[in-house]
């Protein structure tokens, strides 16, 4: 596992991040821009372990740690999209542009 | 593992894990971005694989490409909006944020491609499940039971906020 460079790892993870970005940036609808929030988080997770791979390879924070951001992926995306259904229960629709009521 | 055969191997993971990706971005119907997801995750877990973190890479399977995506695809079936395919998914910024977003990419590869790391020769200890589990239990209690708690609370969280109200 040593003949690829880790900066190899750490550009994938880089362009996964950027088009989790783009996701949150140019969808219209809650779900889809919380697939962008997903991807971004996965795009942390490799950097995380691709670190600890070819930088400390003894040490178990980086595992640990990874294991924590998964756990709390899960927690946020069943909040949001508890949240989500409560929107479109009280708006009849969750396109993100449209929910400006705490601008009037 | 032989040199050609690593990096056809980290070929074939990086375009499991990116041309999903773009595809769930950009697709429009939502329904499909939402499947589009199952291969980028198991690319990902792919690519933990690859580096040694298999327990981490079964966490992956289960977690994102078991519960997240199948709570996607709930609340996307909960949420239809009549005509929702053929509607426009993407806002004005596509333009502009793709050329952000490119200018991210191309940054992110450029200066951890020119940067120099330390990479330690050492290999990590056999027995990865094994370690993590003992780490978790041990100077790692006090974060591992934060996180069961924050899990405790946002379920009980999503259930209350997604439960309709009581008729009054």
């Amino acid at each position: 596992m040593s003949a690829i460079p880790l900066s190899w790892f750490l550009a994938l993870a880089g362009v996964l991040f950027a088009i989790g970005v783009f996701g949150v940036l140019t969808r219209r609808n809650a779900v889809a821009v919380l697939m962008g929030v997903e991807l971004m988080l996965n795009a942390c997770n490799l950097n995380l372990v691709a670190f600890w791979r070819y930088l400390h390879p003894t040490a178990l924070d980086a595992p640990v740690f990874v294991l924590l951001v998964i756990t709390i992926a899960a927690a946020e995306a069943a909040v949001g999209l508890a949240i989500v259904l409560s929107v479109y229960r009280n708006f009849r629709g969750i396109e993100v542009g449209e929910l400006d009521l705490m601008k009037h | 593992m032989s040199e050609p055969l690593q990096y056809a191997l980290f070929g074939l993971v990086a375009a499991t894990v990116l041309v999903p990706a773009v595809l769930v971005v950009t697709v429009r119907n939502l329904v499909r971005a939402a499947f589009w997801l199952l291969p980028a995750f198991l690319g990902v877990a792919a690519a933990f694989l690859l580096l040694g973190a298999d327990f981490l890479a079964m966490v992956q399977v289960l977690i994102y490409a078991g519960a997240i995506m199948l709570l996607l695809l709930f609340v996307l079936m909960l949420t239809r909006s009549p005509g929702d395919a053929r509607v426009p998914q993407s806002n004005r910024l596509t333009l502009w944020a793709g050329v952000l977003c490119a200018a991210l990419a191309l940054a992110i590869v450029v200066i951890t491609g020119a940067s120099y790391w330390p990479v330690a020769s050492s290999a990590p200890a056999p027995g990865f499940t094994r370690a993590v589990g003992e780490a978790l239990l041990g100077p790692y209690l006090l974060p591992f039971e934060v996180a069961s708690v924050l899990l405790l609370s946002a379920m009980v969280g999503a259930i209350v906020i997604a439960r309709k109200e009581a008729s009054r």
